[in-house]
């Protein structure tokens, strides 16, 4: 291979398809040993690096303004935020779905691919799992402050209480308290779970007392042992089958806060597929903005390949598409329901006085992604990195398009009115990105973000000549390193 | 109605608890131990050391506080009220240790009492709950009320308890207020009044008080030197004079719409600016009722959208200054087309109107046709903004139409001598600037502010040495007054008054004055050296002479009882035409119809009085600020309202603030497009602009009082436009934003179907021509239906009867404790009301929404419709909104969260978020107003309409402990009760003989948005137009498509 320094030509690129042999999922002279000095060497290093602190500082900063906001919503009311009367639910169920969304990535790339044995998914899925979690506490910041009376809002769960109530179970909004809690927590195990032979790892490499302790009570006593493997791999398994309807079930429960009302432009029965479809876009976009500086900035570039990057501009590409389908959808289904003011609705998305957000939802999300058709866009780290953001900002535009424009002009026209937020919904959403960066950060300085024993297993090396010996999985194939030959 | 029995009335004072601390002077001696105290307090020296300590302060002033230290303070209120000279009555002192007769703590009971708008009593019936007045009703017995009562009438009560109302009397001199007593006063007048009465001037507010006039009798015959004037900025003198020009002397004009079939409003405003509205109102209602014989139709010529222009059949808009033309070339047309023969002694005037050729305007010749075809049945109305000449005119005409005593009668005005308004603020100034008036006494009114601009009245005032003003707030004129005196609410004075129609009114006090003050008619007696006034007396005694047969204590409280004395209406005038007055008026009127035109560069700008504060008087209270104008929808504010095309010729956007100016007055109004305005016209309403009105009303709106002049206080022939630059947000509760291209589409192809209209000729011919609107699959339900045992409750609205005024949204809001949210809020389209009224324009298909150059109004007023299948029940996570056993969508407040799922899933829009606490900032004082029956929301709470559901329960539980059923009509719904044209029926749809379930049967009957599969329970009855040719150009021929197939009535 060419020594030259660009990267499509590095060693680094295992993108380049050989029908001869599989491409490598990890490049470089890599071995069990270096992935781990590679991942641990992150958590051990001796001394945080500045770039680290001041992300982390502004990062706690903007933390600080989301709850500044929370306090002073509390104290004085929703009223603080743009919310009016046509238009009851404005940024904070915008952002809620949004974040919600980003949090399909991760449980997408564990449980789903693992189940469809995509062994590329080991490199990147405790990322994406991390990132979930952080989404998700993202988003469940939002429903909970939203509500009038936030002293109240545990009536939404059905506790016994001295009014022998139960909440009402027609609701979307109680379905949403289920889904998103069962998301949560089982995204949560699931990350964790996974983390554990890791955690044991950074345990036994501890050189103070603390580190061993924390660690140590982290790993749950994991002494790699047979037995454990085999407890490990069976639970992890049957978790990744309870994960995978999950993913799938989250945000269609949330689309039917929109799909089961009978708001002309939230009554549609696409609002499932599309929002799922949506979510795993989105999802995928973040991990990739993330993903990129971080390999970078802590050179996993070896670990985290051009490939899995390229993989994931697929997804995008792919899911771009469903979304864009979806668009054009309801716009037909509008026509074709001869339902005027479902036909209105869709018009006014397009045309009226939110046509502005609606155009700069298509653009990003059905126009940026076709960049991905071409291979040299797909490798290209910047337009890659350019084209998730835009991603990111067109699929919160969606959410912003649906709830608004619906709501703004529904079916009185003497109730019609135009929503603009307040600067408290600015800053709490820009807070909320606050919430989710700190949580990231701490989770790059402190816990293995790349699964070591998962990667391990994907190593030529766990592959011995023995194909009764092969490691856990079945793995189909040899694993070549760039240099050529099997490694041993 | 529940009355209050004889023998319950409080003749004598009530409650000791809501006692001011200043008022009690005027009465009997009681307590003598406090005599030492008392004399100890009357003693300069220690008065002089209470003005040291407290020269400013509010000493006296309520602490915000719970109703339990309320009472308490109050109890030591009165110990301080020995110290300020005040006694107490013994008898007072221990007023419930007896419990009055028939009185339950905690049962609400209502009283007959009075109010007067624009020398007018109007007769309400107010709701007191343990000796709290808490909502102002109309009085049946009434004749100008009959039961409802105008918008303005209802936010009374707030002015009652408005905590910016004086409380205190101020003696202003050298730059200092010093606080004073009644005693101070009293004997102040001693010494000014009754030792030089010779430069004594007194400015009072006009009244219809027989009491006042009596009081007036005494000051003239005590006081024979000094000089009465009255004044009011809003009147009907245009039509007193008018009708002086016309038959010689001032009457009063009593129109009969019931006997209607043609009406023509020249710039006249019946239903809103009348003393009579109400009446007119539902005799207009009852007389376009379809299953009438012969419906009325209604023609109406206007500068800007009125509520009577609203309901017209055809209305054109013109200006102000054109509106003599228009009569004229009618009465043209009429003459000269038609052979009408005027009366001989009117003939000199066809020279004036000869030259108004009609052009061949249709609206001219068709309106004349009509009028003539209905010679006997038809009416002529002249607004109060036209000169007197065109009333003249318009008598002429009525006269030879044949409606003097058919639609229109005459009655003798009861103060014939009397000059007109203008002239006679005018003929204060002259005499003020001339140095003769020593002192001014101001009883009522407020002239600094609302005199016409060109007299400059406060600039003279402050040349007279000693000024009075007596006023419920130390406003724009107390605050140049040498002596500011509070003056008693309606409802804590006694008093009486005459309705339009001469009916003697009686005014009873509901409360003790809060805040110390005294009655007109007190003030007067104060003046003619009454020591003790007692206006519970004098009023009786002026009562009593109005009393057939034996006058006896029963018959006092029998009338109180009622409210009105029955059989002291006047008779109808007998009038004959004054041909030399007649014939020395032409020459004017010849002058008025050669008007010219105004131009768009120099339009003419039209005053009216505002629909909600009306002159001014009600800037400071809150309800009526938020109350959306019936046209316009602002709130908060008084626009210059422009036609689209001269906004769109002179630059002006909505919003935009512009200078507007004459005669050396400069005013600043924000633009109001508004549909339907006359072109290179503008209308400005007055009572704005207030700048001492108190802390809500102050700096609200521009002041066009400044552009207002003596000789033409309702026109500004010319006015110079000049643009600003800057623009501030309409509070507006509709249309919040300039609408685009689709939104004006899909808004104007759904007026069609929300708000439905046929002529009255196509209903006739197939009465099934409203459901051809409906086109949706036949409506099943998913579920099971609820079987309803005993009531369910439902509405009906006939929007053929609602005119838009506005009455139902404050009744709503009185009864049911709605919060204000103020500007801001409104502007963030926050506003609470329960009720409101969605207006809607109507246009020829294919205008554009800058091209709309006219166009036809429709409201419909809007609540919860309490669906069957509620949109918002289904949502709601924790089960905050539920159905009751009888059908009704309750809120249960405290189970509340506040998700707000329940209002996006509303497609009506009717639910309201408590998005802050709106009540934190309320005083003690305001909390007296809240009704006790309904929860005061929490902020984070979604409310609506329940169908005042407390109303409800009240009857039933009546109902329940006589064991009886509840009779159809027992139940009342505050928006129901006080509808002036009753065009809100409530009742049981289990009842098939009910009116609300009779009403439904309607062939006009439809659900709005009905196909959702709501099932809605108030249902809207469609509207009816009355155009000449019914349903050729121009009428309301509703598009039929689709086979009848797909009209599926909506079930339920």
């Amino acid at each position: 291979m060419s020594t030259s320094t660009s990267v499509a030509e590095s060693y680094l690129n295992n993108t380049t398809d050989d029908p001869t042999r599989r491409a490598p999922l990890i490049v470089g002279d890599n071995d069990f040993h270096s992935v781990t000095d590679a991942v641990c060497g992150i958590i051990e290093m001796p001394k945080t690096p500045p770039a680290w602190w001041i992300a982390f500082f502004i990062s706690v900063s903007l933390t600080g303004v989301l709850f500044a906001m929370i306090t002073y919503l509390i104290t004085t009311g929703v009223g603080v935020w743009g919310l009016q009367a046509p238009v009851a639910w404005g940024w904070a169920i915008v952002n809620f779905v949004f974040w919600v969304g980003i949090g399909h990535a991760g449980t997408l790339i564990s449980a789903v691919l693992f189940l469809f044995r995509q062994r590329w998914r080991t490199s990147i899925n405790r990322f994406a799992e991390g990132m979930t979690i952080f989404a998700v506490v993202c988003a469940g910041v939002f429903p909970g402050i939203h509500v009038g009376r936030v002293w109240v809002a545990y009536w939404l769960a059905p506790i016994p209480n001295q009014m022998s109530m139960w909440p009402n179970f027609r609701s979307p909004l109680l379905w949403d308290v289920f889904a998103v809690g069962t998301y949560a927590t089982v995204s949560l195990l699931f990350w964790y779970m996974g983390m554990i032979p890791d955690l044991a790892t950074i345990r036994d490499r501890a050189k103070s007392k603390v580190r061993w302790f924390i660690y140590g009570i982290l790993s749950l006593g994991w002494r790699s042992s047979n037995r454990h493997w085999h407890r490990f791999e069976m639970a992890y398994l049957l978790l990744a089958a309870l994960a995978t309807p999950l993913v799938l079930s989250v945000h269609s429960v949330v689309s039917f806060d929109f799909a089961v009302s009978i708001v002309p432009g939230w009554h549609t029965t696409i609002f499932p597929p599309y929002f799922v479809a949506g979510a795993i876009f989105s999802g995928f976009a973040m991990v990739v903005t993330l993903v990129i500086p971080t390999r970078k900035f802590f050179h996993l570039e070896e670990i985290i390949t051009l490939r899995h990057l390229e993989s994931m501009a697929k997804i995008m590409l792919a899911t771009g598409m469903m979304v864009g389908l979806a668009y054009s959808t309801e716009f037909f289904i509008a026509w074709y329901s001869g339902n005027s003011y479902e036909a209105f609705a869709f018009l006014n998305r397009a045309f009226g006085p939110y046509a502005w957000a609606y155009w700069i939802m298509v653009s990003c999300n059905v126009i940026v992604p076709q960049v991905f058709w071409f291979k040299k866009f797909r490798t290209n780290l910047i337009v890659l990195w350019v084209a998730s953001i835009l991603i990111n900002v067109g699929m919160w535009f969606e959410r912003f398009v649906i709830v608004v424009s619906s709501l703004s002009r529904d079916y009185l026209p003497s109730s019609w009115g135009y929503y603009r937020p307040s600067i408290v919904d600015v800053l709490t959403f820009v807070g909320s990105f606050g919430l989710f960066m700190t949580l990231f950060l701490l989770f790059v300085r402190f816990l293995p973000i790349v699964g070591m024993a998962e990667v391990k297993g994907v190593m030529p090396q766990a592959h011995l000549k023995d194909v009764a010996a092969q490691g856990h999985g079945d793995y189909h194939g040899d694993i070549l390193t760039e240099r050529g030959g099997v490694k041993s | 109605m529940r009355y209050v029995e004889e023998g319950k009335l409080r003749e004598t004072r009530l409650s000791a608890a809501y006692r001011g601390p200043q008022q009690e002077i005027g009465e009997k001696c009681g307590l003598t131990y406090w005599r030492s105290l008392d004399e100890l307090a009357q003693t300069p020296e220690f008065k002089e050391a209470v003005q040291r300590e407290f020269p400013n302060d509010e000493w006296d002033r309520l602490p915000p506080a719970t109703r339990r230290q309320f009472l308490k303070v109050m109890g030591a209120s009165i110990a301080f009220a020995g110290l300020t000279s005040c006694r107490w009555p013994k008898e007072e002192i221990v007023p419930f240790a007896s419990r009055p007769d028939g009185r339950t703590p905690g049962v609400p009971e209502q009283y007959a009492t009075a109010m007067e708008i624009g020398g007018s009593a109007l007769g309400l019936l107010v709701t007191s709950v343990d000796g709290r007045p808490i909502k102002n009703e109309g009085n049946p017995l009434h004749p100008d009320s009959l039961g409802a009562l105008p918008a303005m009438a209802q936010a009374d009560i707030l002015q009652l308890y408005d905590p910016d109302r004086s409380r205190r009397l101020i003696y202003r001199q050298g730059g200092q207020d010093f606080v004073k007593t009644w005693d101070d006063f009293a004997s102040w007048t001693a010494e000014h009044i009754s030792d030089t009465p010779s430069g004594v001037a007194v400015l009072a507010a006009p009244t219809s008080s027989p009491s006042m006039a009596r009081m007036r009798r005494h000051f003239d015959e005590t006081f024979p030197q000094a000089a009465w004037y009255e004044y009011q900025p809003i009147s009907r003198d245009a039509e007193r004079e008018g009708t002086t020009i016309a038959y010689g002397r001032p009457l009063r004009v009593h129109p009969h719409l019931d006997h209607a079939r043609v009406i023509a409003c020249f710039d006249a405003d019946p239903f809103f600016d009348h003393p009579s509205a109400i009446p007119l109102a539902r005799q207009f209602a009852d007389a376009r009722q379809p299953s009438k014989d012969g419906f009325c139709r209604l023609w109406v010529a206007e500068p800007a959208f009125t509520i009577t222009g609203g309901q017209a059949d055809h209305r054109r808009a013109v200006p102000g200054s054109a509106v003599p033309k228009l009569l004229a070339s009618v009465a043209r047309e009429l003459v000269a087309t038609h052979q009408l023969a005027l009366s001989e002694e009117a003939v000199n005037l066809e020279a004036a109107f000869g030259a108004a050729a009609s052009d061949g305007d249709v609206f001219v010749t068709e309106l004349a046709a009509d009028l003539m075809a209905h010679r006997g049945s038809s009416v002529i109305l002249v607004g109060v903004g036209q000169a007197p000449a065109v009333h003249a005119l318009a008598a002429v005409l009525n006269e030879a139409l044949g409606a003097v005593g058919r639609t229109l009668s005459y009655t003798e005005v009861p103060d014939p001598e009397r000059t007109t308004h203008m002239q006679a603020i005018s003929d204060l100034v002259a005499r003020m600037s001339s140095g003769t008036v020593e002192t001014l006494l101001i009883l009522g009114g407020n002239p600094v502010y609302d005199a016409p601009a060109d007299l400059g009245f406060a600039d003279v005032l402050a040349k007279v040495p000693n000024t009075v003003h007596l006023a419920l707030y130390d406003d724009e004129t107390s605050k140049r007054c040498s002596w500011h005196l509070p003056q008693a609410h309606s409802l804590e004075a006694w008093g009486d008054g005459r309705a339009w129609n001469g009916t003697v009114t009686l005014q009873q006090p509901l409360i003790e004055p809060l805040y110390g003050g005294r009655s007109v008619i007190e003030v007067v007696a104060t003046l003619l050296g009454e020591p003790l006034p007692n206006g519970h007396d004098i009023a009786r005694e002026t009562a009593l002479t109005f009393l057939d047969g034996e006058v006896t204590d029963t018959s006092w409280k029998h009338a109180l009882h009622d409210g009105v004395i029955d059989g002291t209406a006047w008779q109808p005038a007998v009038v004959e035409l004054d041909g030399s007055r007649l014939a020395s008026a032409g020459a004017g009127l010849a002058g008025l119809v050669g008007a010219a035109s105004p131009s768009v560069q120099r339009p003419e700008l039209n005053l009216t009085a505002d629909r909600k504060v009306f002159d001014g008087r009600w800037a400071n209270n809150a309800w009526q600020q938020e109350l959306p104008d019936a046209i316009t929808k602002t709130t908060w504010d008084n626009t210059l309202q422009v036609a689209p095309p001269t906004a769109r010729d002179l630059g002006l956007v909505e919003g935009d603030l512009v200078e507007v100016s004459a005669g050396g007055a400069t005013v600043e109004l924000p633009v109001c497009i508004v549909p339907g305005q006359a072109a290179a016209t503008m209308t400005a309403a007055l009572g704005y602009g207030r700048t001492a009105a108190g802390s809500v009303g102050n700096g609200v709106g521009g002041d066009v009082y400044r552009l207002r002049m003596a000789l033409s206080p309702w026109l500004v022939p010319e006015v110079d436009i000049r643009k600003t630059g800057r623009t501030i947000p309409l509070a507006t509760t509709q249309d919040h934003f300039a609408i685009d291209a689709i939104g004006f589409g899909a808004r104007n192809n759904r007026i069609s179907t929300l708000v439905r209209e046929a002529s009255i000729d196509h209903y006739l011919a197939d009465p099934e021509v409203f459901h051809h609107f409906d086109h949706h699959p036949p409506l099943v339900s998913l579920w099971k239906d609820k079987e309803y045992e005993g009531e369910q409750w439902g509405m009906a609205i006939d929007l053929n009867a609602c005119n838009g005024c506005n009455a139902c949204v404050v009744a709503c809001q009185a009864e049911n404790n709605v919060p204000v949210v103020g500007r801001e809020q409104v502007i963030n389209q926050r506003e609470m009301h329960w009720l409101r009224i969605d207006r809607y324009f109507k246009t020829e298909p294919g205008v554009g929404p800058l091209d709309v150059d006219d166009a036809e109004i429709v409201f419909q007023p809007m609540t919860c419709v309490q669906c069957e299948n509620a949109p918002c029940e289904q949502v709601c996570p924790v089960a905050a909104t539920q159905h009751t056993e009888d059908g009704i969508n309750a809120m249960v407040y405290n189970r509340c969260i506040g998700t707000r799922y329940c209002s996006n899933n509303c497609p009506f829009k009717v639910r309201r978020f408590n998005f802050f606490n709106y009540h934190k900032d309320l005083q003690e004082v305001e909390k007296l107003q809240f009704n006790p029956e309904v929860t005061v929301r929490s902020r984070g709470v979604m409310e609506k309409c329940t169908y005042c559901i407390q109303r409800i329960q009240k009857v039933r539980i009546g109902a329940r402990n006589d064991n009886r059923p509840i009779s159809d009509g027992e139940i009342v719904p505050a928006c129901a009760q006080t509808c002036p044209t009753k065009a809100i029926a409530f009742g049981d749809l289990n009842d098939p003989t009910s009116e609300v379930s009779r009403l439904r049967e309607d062939n006009r009957a439809y659900a709005t948005l009905a196909e959702l599969n709501i099932r809605p329970r108030t249902q809207y009855l469609a509207r009816l137009s009355n155009k000449v040719g019914g349903d050729g150009q121009g009428g309301h021929a509703p598009a039929h498509h689709g086979d009848d197939l797909t009209h599926g009535k909506e079930a339920g």
